[in-house]
């Protein structure tokens, strides 16, 4: 079975008078395990696939998977449930809850969910180690760098185990020598747990740790490439 | 409850974010709640002041009268029951203090003056707990039994008759058949009252005095109940009315003086208004600081949809903040309130303006009382109103569109 | 527009919701303020002017004491010769003489001590309203004619009607047995329990002869157009009076300082009402002003690393302010006029009011009197306030350093 499989989705936006065509009939399926790049210029129609993949955004039509399970045509309380239990998030910028502390944010999904504060303890310190923020669970986001607050979103992102992470431009505000860290985390992650990564990015190094790479251009896929193949 | 405590912490974490804007709110709420609480204490102060007073000189929270006998106050309109069996009736109830007594318009007159003067003849035992003043501050003294034969004015009564202890006055009326009745009293104790109004206007001799001098046997024209407190007189109502036929009217002290029973109730509805417009003037500053606390805050939120959670939970979390800053507001205030009434309870001196409370009714002493109920009602109106109040930015704040917010500048 | 204007006007509309919220408390209080301040002032003059067109008038003249002790023997002697010489000082017909003695009213079968007044009929009229409140029969007509006017209460009480005869009995000016029997010709009622129990009226001729007053009465009744001109009136009135007399004019005040008093008292606590509000709205302000400061930080460090004073930024919010607070003031003005207006012409009633109106003297339905005053000190104190809340953060500005200031995220 895919991780996710999108059938025929577009989506028309309009900004001032001008119709954008972020999605144009866009087909993929992404199998289990799949380390994948979504690259497009700005505005090409990645972060659009992205929030539709996450059950964020409806396409105006067209068909959309998750697990098996068709998300397009859910409620906005079905689509809630799906991303709290489902999917894992890491976004641009402002991933955190400022007035939560690193662990707090780490243990905010599954508290949510309604995980005993034991197990999400025990959870949370796991993964913040893993993600090598050991000895930072009590700081919040403002007391952190950049990067060691990407790592809180990851480690926020993977903690509930979610068969599926979505990462929006997650290296946009890295150094690269901080964003090379986080790829590999990523990477590692990947490998360990068989989770499945989307990552939309136009940042060419990100690029290069995907297993497969598919650029989109005005909405539309233009290339889809086996880069393990390769 | 996982959900609740990680909503409680956030609201509570939130609220403290921006912490000169909540000291800010928290002064207001603070000032609010305590003027709406000052503001009732006075009153209540006043209204308890005026009741107790005006019942003390009424007297008693139930009387008893021939029907006929508001219309025409005479010794005609007797109370059908004879001193003798109300005594049987009423010696065993459970009141406060009970008596007889007879009151009729008289005349009273002087070597100089006449003026006319409510009659009483009472029974000084058992009216000792129903009388306005103590009847050991009476100048010279106060009659010693229903057959003294001197006669208990008010001081200011004394000064307009140019009269004084020791001097005789008399005192004319009507008895039964309309004949002029009359007889010669010695003063022997003046008393006084809050008012120049009610020192002029009582005079108090014996009953069996008054009886004889009246020709009306062991026949009385009022009888007055005292019951424990003046805002529950049903069942002293209750338990007079069961005791006799239609032959005599039963009044509460509210029927009788409608101006203080109306008083009251205006007072209670001044209290809820006065409450309500303070909150309205607090309701502004508060929906502005939440809606600007959701402004500031729309990426996160936009992040918590996001990541699952539902818009219930964000409109809660506002929910919880908003009731988070009043309850610490109302804290303050209530604590503002008691901290500034109770140095006030031995009364505020506003004698300045005497005679101008005395025509509303009121002493010039102020005393406030502070009331649990008032302190309660108040927190009520504010948290109610304020949780319908920040209904609106909650509620804004958990429609927004997750994508749309998380990338808002 | 000056850049300066525009600036500020631009950043009054960048939180359009913010910036209405804060002109909404107020507009709020404005509303509140001429409102109240119109019904207080309203009825003020109402209770003013009622109060004393019953009898006490503007002022009078009297034999000295008379006012606190209402003695038969404190006369004004010749007195309508003395009433007629201050009509011509004044050219005023609003002057009248009275005497008042106490008496006992006997009608057949009833009799009460009342206070009789001996009256003009030709002139009591324009300083009282009692004669316009007679509900049955006519007034007192002829000056000379041996009648009387009473109140409903002693009507009912007397068991009399129209055309009915009383006998008043009392006590002349030197003590000696005063009688008269006078045939009733008309009832008023006031309303007010009091007068409508205690008071008749008889021609001040008959009045003269039955008290043996030798040509003497006890009052002399003004009343003038306006309570400013009272002091004024007061010293013509003065000019008149007979150089060896000791006779005195006391004012409406001295002979009612109950009144004043009420009205101050009443003013004393609803000050301490606005003043809450204006408070309330100022922490409004303050808050609002305070946040639109700190989220401009960045900016303003960017302008002042320019070159720009910090003094002139706190100009500008001052500027900000000053704009919000004129709509607030403006809108606050108008919609309290309108307001204000409709119950000018439609008078305001609320449950409860007719007894406490009864309590003093006014209608059952009240009517605000909006003028310049009431229209315009609440909104002038809510801006004023609205400018010293700003203060606080227009002054934090010059404590600002700009590179501070720019790394504020």
């Amino acid at each position: 079975m895919s991780a996710v499989r999108c059938v025929n989705l577009c989506k028309t936006y309009r900004q001032g008078d001008q119709d954008i065509k972020a999605l144009d009939h866009v087909s993929i399926e992404i199998d289990e395990g799949d380390f994948v790049c979504l690259s497009a210029p700005s505005g090409g129609g990645k972060t659009t696939l992205l929030n539709a993949i996450g059950g964020l955004d409806i396409p105006d039509s067209g068909e959309v998977y998750v697990a098996g399970g068709r998300i397009d045509n859910l409620s906005k309380g079905e689509l809630a449930d799906l991303r709290l239990k489902q999917i894992g998030f890491v976004f641009q910028a402002y991933n955190l809850i400022p007035v939560l502390t690193a662990r707090e944010n780490v243990e905010f999904v599954m508290q949510v969910q309604g995980v005993p504060s034991a197990e999400r303890r025990d959870k949370s310190n796991a993964i913040l180690k893993e993600v090598g923020l050991e000895g930072l669970e009590t700081r919040r986001p403002g007391e952190m760098s950049g990067g060691q607050q990407q790592r809180v979103a990851v480690a926020r992102a993977i903690a509930s185990r979610p068969a599926l992470v979505l990462a929006d431009e997650p290296t946009a505000n890295l150094d690269s020598k901080t964003a090379d860290e986080l790829m590999e985390l990523f990477t590692q992650l990947n490998k360990h747990h068989n989770t499945t990564f989307v990552i939309a990015t136009h940042d060419q190094r990100v690029m290069t740790y995907a297993g497969r790479l598919i650029r989109m251009l005005d909405g539309r896929i233009v290339d889809d490439i086996d880069q393990r193949a390769a | 409850m996982h959900l609740f405590g990680i909503l409680l912490r956030l609201a509570w974490r939130n609220l403290w974010r921006n912490h000169r804007r909540t000291i800010i709110m928290l002064g207001a709420i603070g000032v609010g709640v305590w003027a709406m609480i000052f503001m009732t204490a006075l009153t209540r102060g006043m209204v308890d002041q005026m009741i107790t007073d005006s019942i003390g000189v009424l007297p008693g929270h139930v009387q008893m009268h021939h029907p006929d006998y508001r219309d025409d106050p005479s010794i005609s309109n007797r109370v059908s029951i004879s001193d003798a069996a109300l005594n049987e009736k009423f010696d065993d109830a459970d009141f406060e203090a009970w008596a007889s007594r007879v009151r009729v318009p008289a005349v009273i007159t002087s070597e100089r003056e006449s003026r006319g003067v409510t009659l009483l003849g009472v029974d000084p035992a058992a009216e000792r707990d129903i009388s306005f003043f103590d009847y050991d501050e009476v100048e010279g003294r106060f009659l010693e039994s229903a057959s003294d034969q001197g006669i208990v004015i008010g001081k200011r009564l004394a000064e307009t008759l140019e009269t004084e202890i020791g001097k005789r006055i008399v005192l004319m009326s009507q008895d039964p058949e309309n004949d002029i009745a009359d007889r010669g009293f010695r003063i022997v104790g003046l008393y006084s009252a809050n008012t120049k109004a009610i020192e002029q206007a009582y005079a108090y001799i014996g009953k069996t005095t008054a009886q004889k001098m009246l020709r009306v046997d062991d026949a009385t024209t009022e009888v007055v109940f005292l019951g424990e407190d003046y805002r529950n007189v049903e069942p002293v109502y209750e338990a007079v009315t069961s005791a006799v036929d239609d032959t005599v009217l039963v009044q509460r002290w509210f029927d009788i003086d409608t101006y203080l029973g109306t008083m009251l109730g205006v007072m209670d509805g001044f209290v809820l208004v006065w409450v309500v417009v303070i909150f309205l003037a607090l309701s502004f500053g508060l929906v502005n600081t939440l809606v600007m606390a959701v402004f500031e805050r729309v990426r996160e939120i936009g992040l918590m949809l996001a990541l699952g959670m539902k818009p219930a939970s964000i409109l809660g979390q506002i929910l919880i903040e908003s009731m988070f800053l009043l309850a610490l507001g109302l804290a303050v205030g209530n604590f503002l309130a008691w901290a500034t009434i109770v140095p006030l309870q031995d009364g505020i001196d506003i004698s300045v303006v005497a005679e101008g409370m005395e025509m509303w009714g009121a002493s010039s002493m102020l005393y406030p009382k502070l009331y649990a109920s008032d302190m309660i009602l108040a927190s009520g109106v504010v948290l109610l109103l304020g949780f319908l109040a920040s209904l609106s930015p909650a509620w804004r704040a958990s429609r927004y569109e997750p994508v749309e917010a998380i990338t808002k500048v | 527009m000056n850049l300066v204007f525009r600036l500020a006007w631009r950043n009054l509309w960048r939180h359009p919701r913010r910036t209405w919220l804060t002109t909404g408390a107020m507009v709020f209080s404005n509303i509140l303020l001429v409102f109240m301040m119109s019904l207080q002032f309203g009825m003020y003059s109402l209770m003013i002017d009622n109060s004393l067109q019953i009898f006490t008038g503007h002022m009078q003249v009297q034999a000295p004491g008379y006012k606190d002790d209402q003695k038969m023997r404190q006369i004004v002697p010749d007195i309508v010769p003395l009433a007629n010489e201050i009509r011509d000082e004044l050219k005023s017909e609003r002057v009248a003489a009275r005497g008042w003695a106490f008496a006992l009213a006997s009608s057949e079968d009833r009799s009460f001590g009342i206070g009789v007044y001996g009256v003009e009929p030709e002139f009591e009229a324009r300083v009282s309203n009692i004669p316009g409140l007679v509900s049955s029969g006519r007034y007192l007509t002829e000056n000379n004619a041996a009648e009387i006017v009473i109140g409903t209460v002693l009507a009912r009480n007397l068991r009399v009607e129209i055309g009915d005869e009383l006998t008043l009995l009392g006590s002349g000016v030197d003590g000696s047995f005063a009688a008269a029997v006078v045939d009733i010709v008309g009832i008023f009622e006031s309303g007010v329990t009091d007068i409508d129990r205690n008071i008749a009226e008889i021609p001040l001729g008959i009045f003269q002869d039955t008290f043996f007053m030798e040509g003497a009465g006890h009052q002399i009744v003004v009343v003038v157009d306006a309570l400013d001109v009272v002091p004024e009136v007061q010293a013509s009135v003065r000019s008149v009076l007979p150089v060896s007399s000791n006779l005195v004019v006391p004012d409406w005040d001295e002979m009612m300082p109950g009144l004043k008093q009420a009205i101050q008292a009443d003013i004393g606590s609803s000050f301490f009402m606005y003043f809450i509000l204006v408070v309330l709205v100022s922490f409004s302000v303050l808050n609002t002003q305070l946040m639109s400061v700190l989220e401009r930080t960045r900016e303003f460090g960017i302008v002042m690393a320019l070159g720009l004073r910090p003094g002139k930024l706190g100009r500008l919010v001052l500027l900000e302010t000053a704009m919000m607070g004129l709509i607030g003031t403006v809108l606050g003005a108008a919609a309290g006029a309108i307001l204000t207006s409709w119950f000018t012409t439609n008078g305001l009633a609320f449950p409860g009011m007719d007894e406490m109106a009864a309590q003093f003297n006014l209608p059952a339905r009240m009517f605000p009197q909006i003028n310049l005053l009431t229209l315009l000190a609440g909104p002038a104190i809510v801006f004023m306030f609205t400018m010293l809340a700003a203060i606080y953060p227009a002054v934090r500005l010059r404590w600002q350093n700009p590179v501070d200031a720019m790394r504020v995220a």
